[in-house]
Parts: C-alpha cells; structure tokens; sequence
C-alpha cells in the first residue's frame, strides 16, 4: 500500500506543479487559477468516480458486512464485532483448506509455468502448420472454463465416462462404478484432476506470454553465442532465461491471482466435496455464504488480504524486472 | 471536449446500470395494485417453465380481477436459495414467494399468517399434515402448495435377472438383494448422499431404525444411537461395493438418472421419477415398480413427506390483493395441473380426493397422512445445509463424529 500511496503522491504533485506552470505569473485572478487548477478533475473525475463505485465501494460494504450478525436468511441482526472472525479461525476445517489452497495455487502455477516455457520454445520455432497450431493453442482459453470442467466432470464419470471408458480397455479401470472409476469421489484423485484441468486452462495465457517474451530477444545475441562456441543448454540459461524474466514475473504473477481466485473449476466439478475434502478458500467462502453470510464475508476480507499481499509481490517483481530490463 | 464524452457517457452508463440494479419491487402503479410472485422453478427447461403455469393463473386472475396485475418470476431450484436469500438482504420482498418453508421468515416478522391471507374455506381444504412445519409460536404461516413423499423403487427386470421375488421389507432383505443384483454387474442400491438431498436420504435411514432429527419430545437428536447404526448399516453397504461409489459426491439427480437407464436395481424416490423414467425411454411402465421403504425389521410406516410452501410477506402491505390471489390460485383445477405436469402430490384435501383415483398416485399418497416431515426450527435450513455438505462422509469416516458436530450446530442457538 505504501508504494502506490508514494506513487499517487507524485502523481498529484507532478499535476499541481504543472497547473501553476501553466498558470504563469500573473495570473488574472484568484479565481480563474483555481478553476485552471481544478480543471484536470474534469478528465480523472469520472474515472475516480468509476474506481470509488465500482472498486472501492464494494470493498467498503464487504468490510462492513463481515462485521455484521445476519440471520441465514438474509436479515441483518445487528454488529457482530469480531465474532465472525472469531468463529472463522475455529472452524475445524480451517487450516486443513488453507494448506490445501497453498497446495493448489503452488502446483497449478508451478506446473503451469514449467509446462508452458516447453510450449512457448516449441512455439518460438518455425514448423509446417505452426500457424494453425498456434490457433490450436488458444482454444482452452476461449472456452468457457465453466463448460471445460463440466465437460471433465462428465468425462470422469464412474460408469460411462469416455475417461474411464479409455482406462478400462487399457486395463487400468478394472470395473465401472468402483472406487477407482470414482476419480471425484476420492478427494487426493479429485485434487488431482482438478489441478490437471487448472492447468490447462491456464496454459494458453502463460505460454503466449512467454512466447511474446521469446520473440522480443534478438537473433544476434544466439548467433554470438554460437560463434563464441556456447552449447545450446548454456546459450538457453545464459541468454533465454534471463531475458525472459520480465516476461515470466508477469505471468507467474497473474497466474497467482487467477488461481488464488479460481472458482468454477473446483465448484463444477466437485463442490468442494465430498464434505469440505477439496475446498479452497475461495470455494470455502462459497460455502459458508449458505447460513453464514457473516462468516463468509469475514472469509472475503481474508481472501482480499492475501490477494493486497499478492499485488504488492506484483508491483515489486515487475519494478526490478522492469529496472534490471531497463 | 471531445475526449471527455466517452468517461462521461461510461459514468453515465454505470450509473444508469446501478439505478436499474436498485429497482423497487412492486407497488401501486396507476392501474391498481401489483403483486409480484417469486417462485421455484419445477421444469427441467423453458418447455414446461413453473412460470408459464403461474403466469396463465395470473392471467385468468387480471381478467377476473382488472384492478390487480401478478407479475411473475420464477428461478431454477438450483439457484434459488441464493436468489431468495439476495432479494432478502437487499429488503426487496416478493408478495408472495413459493418453494421456501416459513419459521424462519416468520421469526424476523415478515409474513401475514395463514389466515389472513386465505379465506376460511381454503385454509380448512389445506392437508393438515404439512401444516404444522409453517408454524411460528402457534401460528402457521406457511401455505403448503405442493408435496410428495418417497417409496423403494426397484426394477424387476433386474430383480428377474439375479432371481429375487419381490422387492426387500426389511434392512438385511435390501443387503441380500443388493448383492446379488451387484453380482450380476447393476449398481445394487443407489444411495445419493450428495449435496443436492443428503437429508432425505439419511431421514429415511434413520426412520428405519427408529431415529429420525427429532426426538419423541421434539427436540433436535440427530446423534442418538439408533442414527448412528443406521449410518453404520448404511457404510457396510458401502463399504461391500453393494452401492455406487462414492455416496457423498452423488446428488439424487445421478441415481434418478441411471435407475431410469435401468444400471440400479433399488432406490428411494418420490413420484417426480417417474418423468425422468418415461423421457429416458429404456423402462417400459411394467418394468419397475414401487414398494414401502424397508426398515431395520420391517416397511417403515411412515414415510418422509416433503412440502414446498408459499408464503405471503407483509412488507408490502398488499393482504387483501394476496388473500384474493391465493384464493383463485388454490383451485382443484391449477392444484391437480401442477400435479400432472411435474408428477408431484397436491396439497388440498379435494385435490387429493380427485387425484387419488390414479393408482400411480394413490401409492404415494396414501402415505401423507403418517408421513414424516423435517423439522419446522427456525434454524432447520442452516442444520440441513451441513447435513447436505458433510452427512456423506459418515459412511466412509465415523458416523459419530459427523452426527455430534451436526447436534452441536443444531443445539448451539445459531
């Protein structure tokens, strides 16, 4: 928060300055400065007017109603204080979702960004059909991610999924509607699926980040490094990786927050059952919404606080990348 | 100037959309009163939508009544605890709302009692039974509008194929069953114990045995002995492969699904299977039947009945333009279309009467009389939601546990 309140400031004094310059000297009147000085609130109004209604009010509210006694029905009681909260970190299931949330945020994003360094080199070269592979890649992100993990769900079902109809002939899936063919039904398997489909889904952003990151270093650099004898290995961690760093912290960044917040996924394919096996924090807060609405929004300001301390991670990464770039 | 249109006119639209969103609910308009509906929806898809059903009601009604114009809106069941509990929060009451249960509506004193919507000869045509749910410190303030209560469903071509007779009376006559209707490679009994209706299934477990949510005196008992062995039976099924895997991640929609694709030999369900059966399109009407739902020694006498109720908010203020409106609406002739169209049970003693010459539904409704109900507390939705998200782990984990931190929910004032 300190950084972007240092930033705003600079911001506004940059702005003032800039109005008295062009104010001048001897200014015809009092007035007419302060309106010139007002002026630039014409253009910034309505986007501040935009962020205050649309981001700042929203959080405004949630604050307040995470401190707030509300019957499961919807009616507002009176002032909980802390007692959400409170009642929040007793929850016996807790700490078994936070270590899960930090489980599925580190393998997706882990598996994400090592899977898609592979795909944006192969990407990066020239083949026959590259165009339309390139094409190919974008679909898991132009599909609805709804309708993705639907369609896994429908895929893993344990009588007639076309998943387990595939395991089956290959002898792995011995009987249908057994515990094995019940890949959901098992929270470590259901994880696992679900990380699987996480990644997918976010493989076609992260890799044509990379991709763009790859195409940006020049050719002569590879050339140099060739006549100076350097092997391919060594030209790809001396050259490739850390030019791509600006480009790889802004991926891994914004793959943090997307997984962080990842929804649809966990609740189409299992609603974070069997009991609270496969929720994160985010599914958690879902949940609890049902006759906790209080409790669910304390979750919120919980979940909104470690999204603030992933931000600041952002801005940091991203300035000395952008310094060590520049 | 030019460049400050578009964050004008994007403000303007934000604003413009938040207005929209803060829209009030109803009121008097110059033509006389309208009352809004807010409704569960039954259909399966915009083909046989509950609202084209209310909105023709609604339509006789205005030509009936030109001073009062019902406007409707119905959503999804799936998505409609969500939609109530929104429009609760932000106070935009419907006038009328239809598919919750009323204790705890009546608890925050946003509803007209029975009686003050209904005339007495509706009120007294009510099926006494659902009656009692909807009352709040000794009035009722919940209308039941519809109803069903559930039976064994078993198919007899696969009772034929692993040479069983007919269909199991008791607890140890279903496990036989099952197990060899699973030798013959069919799921032997399909036990949902997922989210979608987790306490229908368990209170039909515990009624076998004798338990139930309630104890004799009323109170919440949820952990007693006689619910812990049922889940305990019900985990040997379990555990014997004798089910389909995974009962906690298996909603009722799954298990109505295959029965009616004839993979499940046993079943518990209600009368709105029978749809499900006949656009499946694989069981042919003799090829499965119905039967009382066994217990530990014997059928259980009385069965689970359930009720969907309509409330009237008197946020409003619009009593006699509701009064007049439910009147109309709880004729024979929309009580006994709404039970053809969705196979569900009325719930008036004359619909009843009429209905009751189907012997399709005579058999579930014979059973309204004795039928148990879930518990009217106020605080029975938030007991019932954690009965639904972690009641399916009894059977793979210890039934105890999960029974004592549900009582504790349900016994600790929230």
């Amino acid at each position: 928060m300190a950084e972007i309140t240092a930033r705003a400031a600079e911001v506004t004094t940059a702005v003032t300055a800039a109005g008295a310059a062009r104010a001048g000297p001897a200014g015809p009147g009092r007035a007419r400065r302060a309106r010139r000085r007002l002026a630039p609130l014409a253009w910034l109004g309505p986007a501040i007017a935009l962020i205050a209604v649309v981001v700042l009010w929203p959080i405004v509210t949630l604050a307040q109603t995470s401190m707030q006694d509300i019957t499961p029905i919807g009616v507002t009681i009176g002032s909980a204080g802390a007692n959400n909260f409170r009642q929040l970190l007793d929850d016996p299931n807790l700490p078994g979702i936070l270590v899960r949330t930090l489980v599925w945020v580190a393998a997706v994003v882990g598996l994400t960004m090592l899977a898609s360094l592979g795909l944006a080199q192969l990407f990066n070269q020239r083949f026959p059909g590259r165009r339309v592979a390139r094409w190919a890649l974008i679909a898991p992100w132009a599909a609805s991610v709804m309708m993705t993990a639907l369609i896994f769900r429908w895929m893993l079902q344990p009588d007639n999924g076309v998943i387990n109809v595939f395991l089956h002939q290959l002898g792995i899936v011995r009987q249908f509607d057994s515990n094995t063919s019940s890949w959901l039904g098992r929270p470590d398997s259901a994880m696992a699926w679900m990380i699987g489909v996480a990644v997918f889904v976010s493989l076609p952003f992260t890799s044509y980040t990379l991709l763009a990151g790859l195409q940006a270093i020049p050719g002569e650099l590879f050339e140099a490094a060739r006549m100076d004898g350097a092997s391919r290995w060594r030209a790809y961690r001396s050259i490739t990786l850390p030019l791509l760093r600006p480009a790889f912290a802004v991926a891994m960044v914004i793959n943090l927050m997307n997984v962080f917040n990842s929804f649809p996924i966990i609740w189409e394919m299992t609603r974070g059952g069997p009991g609270y096996e496969t929720n994160t924090t985010t599914v958690f807060m879902y949940n609890l919404k049902q006759s906790y609405l209080g409790e669910a929004a304390a979750m919120s300001v919980i979940n909104f606080g470690l999204i603030i301390i992933i931000v600041l991670a952002y801005l940091r990464v991203s300035r000395a990348a952008r310094t060590e770039a520049g | 100037m030019k460049q400050w249109r578009i964050p004008a006119l994007a403000i303007g639209a934000a604003v413009a959309v938040t207005l929209a969103g803060c829209g009030s609910s109803g009121g008097s308009t110059a033509g006389g009163t309208t009352l809004t509906f807010f409704g569960a929806d039954y259909g399966t898809g915009p083909a046989n939508s509950t609202a084209k059903y209310w909105k023709a009601i609604a339509a006789a009604f205005h030509q009936a009544n030109p001073g009062i114009t019902v406007s409707v809106q119905t959503v999804d069941w799936t998505d409609f605890p969500d939609k109530v509990q929104t429009l609760v929060q932000n106070k935009q009451f419907p006038d009328i709302l239809e598919g919750d249960t009323a204790p705890q509506f009546a608890q925050s004193h946003l509803l007209y009692p029975d009686s003050a919507v209904l005339s007495p000869a509706v009120l007294h045509n009510l099926l006494p039974t659902f009656l009692k749910d909807g009352r709040y410190q000794g009035t009722d303030y919940g209308i039941p509008f519809t109803t069903s209560t559930r039976a064994l469903y078993y198919n007899k071509k696969i009772f034929a194929a692993a040479h069983l007779s007919s269909p199991p009376a008791t607890w140890a006559q279903l496990r036989s069953d099952a197990a060899a209707i699973k030798a013959k490679g069919y799921i032997g009994y399909g036990m949902p114990l997922g989210s979608e209706e987790a306490q229908a299934e368990a209170l039909l477990w515990f009624l076998g045995n004798g338990g139930g949510y309630l104890n004799a005196a009323g109170k919440y008992a949820i952990n007693s002995p006689q619910n812990v062995q049922a889940l305990e039976f019900m985990s040997q099924l379990v555990k014997a492969g004798d089910t389909q895997p995974s009962p906690g991640s298996t909603d009722r929609k799954d298990i109505w699904a295959s029965f009616a694709q004839g993979r499940v030999g046993m079943m518990l369900g209600s009368p709105a299977v029978i749809p499900i059966i006949q656009a499946a399109g694989v069981l042919k009407p003799a090829d499965y039947g119905t039967a009382d739902v066994p217990g530990r020694t014997g059928p259980l006498t009385s069965t689970l009945g359930v009720h969907d109720d309509i409330v009237a908010f008197s946020t409003g203020g619009h009593q006699a333009a509701i009064r007049k409106f439910l009147d109309f609406a709880y004729s024979d002739a929309f009580q006994l279309q709404f039970d053809r169209e969705y196979d569900l049970l009325p719930a008036t003693q004359s619909a009843a009467a009429v209905l009751g010459r189907d012997p399709m539904f005579a058999a579930f409704l014979k059973n309204i009389p004795d039928s148990v109900n879930y518990p009217s507390a106020a605080n029975w939705t938030t007991v019932e939601n954690q009965i639904k998200t972690t009641l399916g782990q009894a059977v793979t984990g210890s039934p105890q546990g999960i029974l004592n931190a549900i009582q504790h929910t349900a016994t600790s004032g929230g």
